[in-house]
């Protein structure tokens, strides 16, 4: 469990960033190291040159205004997690930050390191595609903005081209009467999900209006349960939990299998989370 | 044996039964621990080992030539360069030899297996160069066997060459009174358990640093038993004991898996002979999840008769223990013949046939982890008393009360031997369903409101046998244990012991029963434990054996020391020895307390001021005691039955769980435990035990689960990603009472109580969600009781229709 030989340098811009990045034929990006440096040790990962971004000036903010929240490359998760505003316009990012990892791993993880990790049982990617944010990357032929949807391409597989970074990603804020839900079955308290839902739903007079839902742990990438968000319509707790289930089950025919799920065990998982996240939006509509 | 400790001492305080504060903590808990990792010799090389990558393959060739090149490198070993050393000893005659060489040589059998070792400055360097020995590698592979129905199969690819077929050993007893009962009995049914493939996963790896200097090797490793590593170091090496020196430092945990002597443990003492180097060797935790043994796998088919009342008549039990490739020393054996041996818990229960096989298969050596066989018994028979219950509309807790072993019935001998000396199996479970109602009642309350929550409850009354032989473990070692206790001038006491320590506290309980027996304080006493060089011969900590083991040696050193501190007092005094009592550490006539003398002034006298020692006594103040149960058994008697540990503990344990339907979710909403362990001697110790043992229990119950491929024999774990260990967050609350029912045959009543905790949790678990989940007809007989296997069970059962919902 020891790396083999690599290089690292610590740039203080951006554009010294991209120049390390291009210098080199496996150059690897250091955010928080939780995925990357562990990947080392055991050699899964062939690194030549470690960049390492946390001394670069800016890449460590937390912005947000009304229309959305803002999180810098360096930013780690503990600091979106405890910014109340962040929480306020995106409570969706405090809902899936609580499942990540645990308290050490969240002083050190970054939010974007998460998103260009692409680990397909991961919180913050899932999150990403249901709130339609946008990931802002810099590369040697400029800057350009790709959106959530657009980004993940498969398991630990971005649509980052070589010598690319991200500088930050943009959560556009919810929309009003709508809340965020993030629920998962993991195996153990701060274990990457078995199988897990970000629900945004809108509830009104008792029932569902509309909701955006997206699983994770069931493929490759975040997976929108569009089946699902058509059945949710108009759901209330006496409709029959069967149609939404269902809708599930149809929206997740590809889950996969491994040591610690089934393929049906995972869809089943998502479709039971799917109907007690309308019941919890329901509910707390009710309490309001 | 009586050792009495009071009778010439006046205690003002006594520490055995007290929670003296553990001394050994301050080291570990402020980072000055000093494991084998820290231990830093000048000029000393980096060992690492290169393991196989197939399950069952021939190896051609391997090319160390780019290794070699590695700058740094100083050399790479094979098989071939070991040639000088001899075959870990095949000590027990009725299971099949391995013929086992330190590293692999011909025929690899499991991925894991050392091959080559890479000796370097680093262990970055050597971590470079293993991995290009891993690409010289040329393999031949083999087909390969992942399981027991795979390993049993007519035609079947053998592991060994030298055996018939994979099976290592089956001892199938007969007994016509079980016949009789299936004959007699109403109904039958046949069932398969399964136990899974776990570890004991110690926070530290192991690890070994050797150095030679003026002839004498010393070796530093992370074992639980440094005596059995001297023998077997020298034995191999062809060197005098007295040459060897094995010296385990701070050990961060062993739990069965350091009992063994592993193939690092015999090449890095060789490499630092041959380079005239000090080397070291450091398990990564990756190696370890493939290096270290596993434990646990086990199959058990079942046949029980019962009768319309509940009564079990008769149960027939053939039970197979995954052995994995079998190459480690100790054998991985025993586990599956104690798994028979307490099969019936604390149940009265002689209607038992059970039948023991060893398979061989191409994974990791299986061996001891703590609890040794036990709980996978314990799941079996709980399960099939909740069965039966349930084929009977018979109450569970009805049923084990007309089952336990009653008050007044003890010694009682279990079916295979076992002596159950004496215990409280009934008053335990009393107390612990007492206990558990309210916790019932509470969960109960909690999901009332929730339609997709079920509560449930489980129970497991188990034995624990308590200071084992080792012979039926080793074929070689017996079960006894020494210490030396001496007196300085100074009057300060030093203890010294055979047995090994590595977080159960048994400094402190030596320290405790040395100040009882010499009236002084706890605090007064220098404990040394796990140096061959300063301490006799001793077998290491195992088998819950340390409390028992300490207090029979110790206090035998004592007392043969008292009485020699006596006649000098008496001389010193001009009194009659039989006359002389100690009380606060000050030696008078009784009746009066001055004149006296003090510890230091006999002390004084022993080793220095001869002219106070009465005419002809031999100086010194040193004494020895070797201590061995008398009842304890180390071979089979005529009728094929053995008493095979020195004393039984006894527990109950009781879980309350809730589990979430729609997806499988269980939660331990309560653990009760009642545990009884003879005299304590430390309540807060006993107390720690029982935790750490639930802890590892419910990770049986719930987590851990080494998986292979099925085709390959490939291990589908790398990290802790794959092999899931419970932590703070996962492990409930638990409310423990206890019972002291003294061992009668022993020193003090003392019993053992290091293992008792894991043996309740896989049935509590199995049985409690089975129990919650009644209306579908679920009854689960495997672990660990996941998510998955929880709606699998809901599943199936509905899929059949037994279910209410269905």
């Amino acid at each position: 469990m020891k790396p083999a030989p690599f290089d690292y340098c610590r740039p203080s811009t951006v554009t010294e960033a991209l120049e390390a990045l291009s210098s080199a034929e496996s150059s690897r990006v250091l955010a928080g190291g939780q995925s990357l440096v562990p990947a080392m040790n055991f050699r899964l990962t062939d690194v030549s040159l470690l960049v390492d971004i946390n001394r670069i000036e800016g890449l460590a903010s937390v912005d947000c205004d009304p229309g959305g929240v803002t999180v810098g490359a360096a930013a780690t998760q503990t600091q979106v997690l405890d910014h109340d505003g962040a929480a306020s316009v995106v409570s969706g990012l405090r809902a899936a930050l609580r499942h990540v990892g645990h308290l050490q791993i969240r002083n050190r993880g970054t939010v974007c390191g998460s998103l260009a990790h692409a680990d397909p049982a991961a919180e913050l990617p899932a999150l990403a595609v249901a709130s339609d944010a946008v990931i802002a990357v810099s590369g040697p032929d400029g800057e350009r903005r790709i959106d959530a949807a657009d980004f993940f391409i498969g398991a630990f597989w971005t649509a980052l081209d070589d010598g690319e970074l991200i500088t930050e990603v943009r959560f556009p804020a919810e929309p009003p009467g709508s809340m965020t839900i993030v629920d998962e079955i993991s195996r153990r308290a701060g274990d990457f999900a078995v199988a897990g839902l970000v629900a945004t739903v809108e509830a009104e007079g008792g029932a569902v209006r509309g909701a955006r839902l997206v699983g994770f742990g069931l493929g490759g990438v975040p997976t929108r349960l569009e089946a699902a968000e058509a059945a949710i319509r108009d759901w209330a707790p006496d409709h029959p939990a069967d149609t939404l289930a269902e809708a599930v089950m149809a929206d997740t025919a590809d889950a996969f299998d491994d040591i610690h799920a089934t393929s049906w065990y995972r869809r089943e998982a998502v479709a039971a989370l799917t109907v007690r996240a309308a019941r919890r939006a329901l509910a707390a509509e009710e309490a309001a | 044996m009586s050792l009495d400790i009071d009778s010439h001492i006046r205690h003002s305080t006594r520490h055995i039964g007290r929670s003296v504060p553990r001394r050994e903590d301050r080291g570990p808990l402020t980072g000055r621990g000093r494991y084998v990792a820290d231990i830093k010799i000048a000029g000393m090389l980096e060992v690492v080992f290169v393991r196989s990558v197939e399950a069952h393959a021939r190896i051609v060739s391997i090319d160390t030539s780019e290794a070699l090149a590695v700058e740094g490198v100083r050399a790479v070993f094979t098989a071939a360069d070991l040639a000088d050393v001899k075959t870990f000893p095949d000590y027990i005659p009725y299971i099949g030899p391995v013929r086992q060489r330190p590293l692999g040589t011909g025929t690899v059998r499991y991925v894991g297996t050392p091959y080559a070792a890479v000796v370097a400055d680093d262990r970055y360097i050597a971590e470079d160069a293993a991995a290009l020995v891993a690409a010289g590698t040329t393999y031949e592979p083999l087909p390969t066997v992942a399981d027991l129905d795979q390993a049993l199969a007519p035609g079947a690819p053998k592991l060994h060459d030298h055996w018939e077929n994979n099976c290592s050993f089956d001892v199938a007893p007969h007994k016509p009174e079980v016949d009789r009962a299936f004959e007699q009995a109403d109904h039958t049914f046949t069932e398969t358990y399964v136990s899974q493939r776990q570890t004991g996963l110690p926070m530290e790896t192991r690890g070994v640093v050797a150095d030679i200097t003026d002839g004498t090797l010393t070796v530093w490793s992370s074992t639980q038993s440094p005596h059995m590593v001297r023998s077997t170091v020298a034995l191999m090496l062809g060197m005098p004991e007295p040459q060897v020196r094995v010296v385990h430092p701070t050990i961060g945990g062993g739990f069965g898996t350091k009992t063994h002597i592993y193939p690092e443990d015999i090449v890095v003492p060789w490499i630092a002979r041959r380079l005239d180097r000090p080397a070291r060797w450091i398990e990564d935790r990756m190696e370890n999840l493939v290096a270290s043994v596993h434990a646990r796998e086990q199959r058990h088919e079942v046949e029980v008769a019962y009768d319309d009342d509940g009564t079990i008549r008769g149960v027939r039990c053939a039970s197979m223990l995954d052995m994995g490739s079998g190459e480690i020393f100790m054998p991985g054996t025993a586990p599956v013949f104690v798994t028979n041996a307490c099969i019936t818990g604390g149940y009265d229960f002689p209607n038992m046939q059970a039948r023991t096989i060893g398979v061989v298969t191409n994974k990791t050596p299986s061996g001891a982890y703590r609890g040794f066989g036990i709980p996978e018994g314990a799941f079996v028979m709980e399960r099939i008393i909740d069965r039966v219950a349930r084929l009977t509309g018979t109450d569970r807790v009805e049923l084990r009360r007309r089952m336990l072993v009653r008050p007044g019935q003890t010694p009682y001998v279990m079916h295979g031997g076992g002596r159950l000396d004496s215990g409280s199996h009934t008053e335990s479970f009393e107390r612990g369903v007492e206990m558990a109602q309210p916790a019932l009642e509470r969960a109960r309350a909690r999901y009332a409101g929730d339609p997709d929550v079920r509560v449930g409850v489980g129970y497991s009354n188990y034995v624990e046998p308590t200071s084992p032989s080792y012979h039926l473990t080793t074929g070689h070692w017996g079960g006894g244990d020494a210490a030396t206790v001496r007196v300085d001038p100074d009057g300060s006491v030093r203890v010294a012991a055979g047995l090994s320590a590595f977080g159960q506290g048994a400094e402190t309980t030596a320290a405790q029963l040395a100040a009882d027996a010499l009236g002084v304080s706890p605090e007064e006493v220098t404990v040394v434990l796990g140096d061959t060089e300063r301490a006799p011969y001793g077998l290491g900590s195992w088998g819950s054996r340390g409390a028992m083991m300490l207090t029979g040696s110790v206090l035998l050193a004592s007392e043969r020391l008292m009485d020699k501190a006596r006649a000098i007092a008496a001389h010193m005094l001009e009194a009659a020895e039989a006359d002389i009592v100690l009380t606060d550490g000050a030696f008078h006539v009784a009746g009066s307390d001055q004149p006296s003398v003090s510890w230091a002034e006999v002390g004084t006298a022993a080793w220095i001021r001869y002219v106070d020692l009465p005419d002809g006594m031999e100086p010194g103040l040193e004494t020895s005691g070797y201590f061995h149960p008398e009842n304890l058994q180390h071979q089979l008697d005529d009728t094929g039955k053995i008493n095979a540990a020195a004393s039984w503990s006894n527990g109950t344990h009781i879980g309350v769980v809730s589990v979430r339907v729609s997806t499988g979710e269980v939660r331990i909403e309560d653990y009760v435990v009642v545990h009884d362990c003879g005299t304590v001697i430390n309540p807060a110790l006993v107390e720690g035990q029982v935790h750490g043992g639930v802890a590892q229990g419910i990770a049986g119950a719930m987590y851990e689960h080494f998986q292979y491929d099925p085709d390959t024999a490939n291990p589908r774990f790398a990290s802790f990603m794959d092999y899931l260990v419970p932590t703070c967050a996962e492990v409930p609350h638990m409310e423990v009472d206890h019972f002291e029912s003294p061992a009668p045959e022993q020193p003090l009543g003392v019993k053992g109580c290091g293992e008792g905790g894991t043996v309740g949790p896989p049935a509590v678990v199995a049985g409690a969600v089975s129990d919650a989940l009644s209306e579908w007809g679920v009854d689960l007989t495997e672990c660990p009781v996941t998510p998955v296997a929880v709606r699998a069970a809901i599943r199936s059962a509905e899929a059949a229709g037994t279910g209410a919902d269905s």
